[in-house]
């Protein structure tokens, strides 16, 4: 049912990747989405019952919470595990020898004339 | 023996020279494999050649040659002494670092598993309440992908799938086991320092084609690269002394070009290097054994 959304894109994304990516769009936002908005956010023309089917599995798992104040049917990540994990995350930046600087980290340091072509880069790309 | 059992140090030497000339020219995927599997051999061959110069340097005190001596017949002294000793100390210290590897490995995977804890074992993304951006993958089974909240609010919603999809990449590729294998390669032979930075700066290149080929779309892969480092770099502040070797730099202009070609030659010669090291180390080894075997009759 997954693939139903994948609407001619280069990829055919799986069940936990599309998962994935409800999660990040619900975290990187700081206020509760509903299901019409997520689908509009993730824009790989997934019908709005793969939406819902995806948040109802998260909620399931408890890694989101359905906002009890706020606008009906709204979803908010849960903020327990992630908060540990952020916890364990500091204690093993701050511990030397870095365990985390060994992986495979999605980018890395950057030098002051780099740092300015890749603001022109981004500026250029209109974005 | 006295050509061939210096030979995998000028190999290593070689590979290590090599390493970065096929990076820049070998599809990632390819040269990520070769690179690795004849740094792995070549550390191997390089070490037994070790071992080989040290049992040379025992050669003279076994009574095998002794006797032989006494018999009045010449046994050639393969290995001067002063190799042989300093093979026993590059043995020592090669032993050393390779414990020092494994170690920083089994700190690393512990300090993941804690990472995990408390998470749905079933789901692929970890999101860390943290505001340090920071993005990387998880080895394992099942392998997860961990982002902070403040990396993941950075991103648009195109660069975040980029995000993601290179991160699966690292997973379902085995980078991880990859990485390792060429980190204590360079452990056990220092000279192939350089293939191992080739090789970690490859898998991420080799993730960015992955995660451009997932989305459809070079400039996107690139544009969130750029975003997700000037993130990253601006939290970090001036004080901190950050290594930077334009990695992520070379990763965006390679994707502002064409994915390189497979390539098959180059991988071939780096193939054939590692091959060739091997070759000479069993050449030696042959050569020690028969030199033993004639001092015995």
């Amino acid at each position: 049912m997954a693939g139903t959304g994948s609407r001619g894109r280069a990829e055919r994304r799986s069940a936990g990747a599309l998962e994935s990516e409800v999660l990040a769009a619900l975290w990187a936002t700081e206020r509760p989405l509903t299901p019409a908005e997520i689908q509009a956010e993730i824009d790989g023309g997934l019908a709005y019952n793969t939406v819902h089917t995806i948040l109802k599995r998260l909620y399931d798992k408890g890694l989101v919470l359905r906002d009890a104040d706020g606008r009906r049917g709204a979803y908010r990540p849960a903020k327990n595990a992630a908060e540990l994990t952020a916890e364990a995350m500091h204690e093993a930046l701050d511990r030397g020898p870095d365990p985390i600087a060994a992986l495979q980290q999605f980018v890395t340091g950057l030098s002051p004339e780099e740092e300015r072509a890749l603001r022109e880069l981004l500026a250029g790309e209109g974005a | 023996m006295r050509f061939d059992v210096y030979s995998p140090l000028a190999l290593s030497l070689l590979l290590s020279a090599l390493g970065p000339v096929i990076g820049r020219r070998v599809a990632p995927a390819l040269a990520v494999r070769v690179l690795t599997s004849a740094a792995v051999v070549t550390a191997a061959a390089t070490a037994w050649s070790l071992v080989l110069l040290a049992a040379a340097l025992l050669g003279d005190a076994p009574p095998v040659i002794r006797e032989a001596r006494e018999d009045g017949r010449t046994v050639a002294d393969p290995v001067p002494e002063a190799i042989g000793l300093a093979a026993c100390l590059a043995l020592v210290a090669i032993a050393v670092r390779v414990t020092r590897a494994v170690r920083a490995e089994h700190r690393t995977r512990r300090a993941l598993r804690r990472l995990c804890a408390g998470h749905p074992a079933d789901t692929e993304l970890i999101v860390a309440a943290s505001p340090v951006p920071q993005a990387f993958a998880v080895p394992g089974r099942p392998g997860r992908i961990l982002v902070t909240s403040a990396m993941l609010s950075a991103l648009d919603p195109a660069e975040r799938r980029v995000l993601l999809a290179h991160e699966r990449a690292h997973l379902a590729h085995r980078h991880g086991p990859l990485v390792t294998a060429a980190t204590l390669a360079a452990a056990a032979d220092p000279l192939l320092g350089p293939v191992r930075r080739a090789v970690g700066f490859l898998v991420e290149r080799w993730a960015d084609e992955q995660a451009a080929a997932a989305v459809g779309d070079r400039r996107t892969t690139a544009r969130a690269l750029a975003r997700a480092a000037l993130t990253a770099g601006g939290s970090r502040g001036a004080c901190a002394l950050h290594f930077t070797d334009r990695a992520v730099t070379r990763r965006i202009a390679a994707l502002q070009t064409s994915p390189p070609p497979p390539l098959w030659p180059a991988a071939a010669a780096v193939l054939l290097l590692g091959t060739l090291s091997a070759l000479l180390a069993a050449d030696a080894t042959s050569d020690l054994l028969r030199q033993l075997s004639g001092a015995l009759y």
